[in-house]
């Protein structure tokens, strides 16, 4: 087990949004605040470690005929768990984020990494997985909700600070509306990934020069 | 591996998704079962403010006998300034819960969003505390008869990128007013 290597994978050479591209849906909504996108992120996050330790410690016992049907049902009952706490305790971001909650049961990320890691692996490097994976989500939300607020509200940090309406940066005339409108969603996913690749190059590079100078 | 006739295979599938999905269901009805006071007092607190925010002094009765012709009108409160109004008009996605305080003379007091799925950034600066959504929910104050957006030939200002939401709303004032002027 390497947990430098999962950490890695999860932030970076495997993130879930801008390498497998999993949980699109979600990742274009809900992203126009910072509240909106920490919010996601967390709760995404919770659900992906809690359904990534059942599934794991439940492998040999689920016959793999009905792993999907037995995976979803695992899933959708966090979901719905992580759904009705919001409701009754943070009943601000269960209005802020709405049907994209219930919707975290079709989130291609948990049933991916349910089918591809926790199925095959212990119950410890899948929890592992769950919190790197759920990092790495929450950081390409929250890159993509610091841009699309900034350029399509002008304001950082709405929802969460400034008594909600973010602080203003650029004056309210200008920003670009469409930017938090689902053209804006695509666009800054568009350069969100050629940024990651771009980082990622980089660092393959350097680590090839520091082979070569061996 | 084990040898195992088809029956019992079928079996053993049905029986471990059942164990499962019965697991599940406790557990759900565990959680549910501490959450659901919670958020049945939220929701009535939440209605409670909404009327107290368009009618000014609270309601005494909810009225049952009202005349509604636009089918939008679920709840009618009355109070000693006048009435507030649960109109459900039909939002961008979903329908839009909200309050509408009209006072004697048939003039709006007041709006407020319950409750909503309209998209988040534009159509739901209408229920949004910020100054932008005060702005457009203060402007239907004094209102009365008939009200529409601006690009309709009204006098309200639609939320920009939002006009569908604006229109719902304005479906939802009218709907308030006309049920107002059945009571007289």
């Amino acid at each position: 087990m390497n947990f430098k290597k999962q950490f890695n994978e999860g932030l970076l050479t495997k993130n879930p949004v801008t390498v497998q591209l999993l949980g699109m849906c979600s990742t274009l909504a809900i992203t126009t605040s910072l509240f909106n996108g920490i919010g996601m992120g967390l709760a995404v996050t919770a659900i992906l470690i809690c359904s990534n330790i059942l599934i794991s410690a439940l492998r040999n016992f689920i016959p793999s005929q009905i792993r999907i049907a037995a995976y979803i049902t695992i899933i959708a009952g966090f979901v719905t768990v992580v759904d009705l706490l919001l409701k009754a305790f943070i009943p601000a971001l269960s209005e802020s984020l709405g049907v994209f909650i219930p919707l975290i049961v079709v989130n291609c990320i948990i049933l991916g990494r349910a089918e591809g890691f926790a199925s095959k692996n212990t119950v410890l490097a899948s929890a592992v997985d769950g919190i790197c994976q759920g990092i790495g989500y929450t950081i390409a939300l929250v890159i993509m909700c610091v841009v699309r607020e900034l350029l399509g509200s002008g304001t950082f940090g709405g929802g969460l600070l400034n008594n909600g309406e973010g602080i203003r940066i650029i004056p309210a005339q200008f920003p670009a509306m469409q930017m938090v409108m689902p053209v804006g969603g695509f666009l800054t996913l568009g350069f969100v990934i050629a940024g990651s690749q771009w980082l990622m190059k980089r660092l393959e590079m350097k680590n090839k020069k520091k082979e070569a100078a061996k | 591996m084990k040898t195992e006739s088809n029956v019992a295979y079928i079996l053993r599938l049905a029986l471990t998704l059942l164990v499962i999905t019965a697991v599940v269901a406790v557990a759900l009805a565990g959680v549910n079962s501490i959450t659901e006071p919670k958020i049945d007092q939220l929701n009535a607190e939440k209605t409670q403010q909404a009327i107290e925010a368009v009618l000014p002094g609270g309601f005494d009765t909810e009225i049952t006998d009202y005349t509604d012709d636009t089918g939008l009108v679920s709840k009618v409160y009355s109070g000693a300034n006048g009435y507030a109004f649960e109109v459900t008009p039909g939002g961008f996605d979903n329908t839009i819960t909200m309050m509408v305080g009209v006072d004697s003379d048939g003039k709006v007091l007041g709006i407020s969003i319950v409750s909503h799925t309209e998209t988040a950034g534009l159509g739901a600066v209408a229920a949004a505390s910020t100054t932008a959504g005060e702005a457009f929910r203060s402007q239907f104050v004094g209102m009365s008869g008939s009200v529409s957006v601006s690009k309709d030939g009204g006098e309200v200002d639609a939320l920009t990128g939002a006009t569908i939401t604006s229109r719902a709303v304005c479906t939802g004032v009218n709907a308030a007013l006309a049920c107002a002027a059945n009571l007289g």
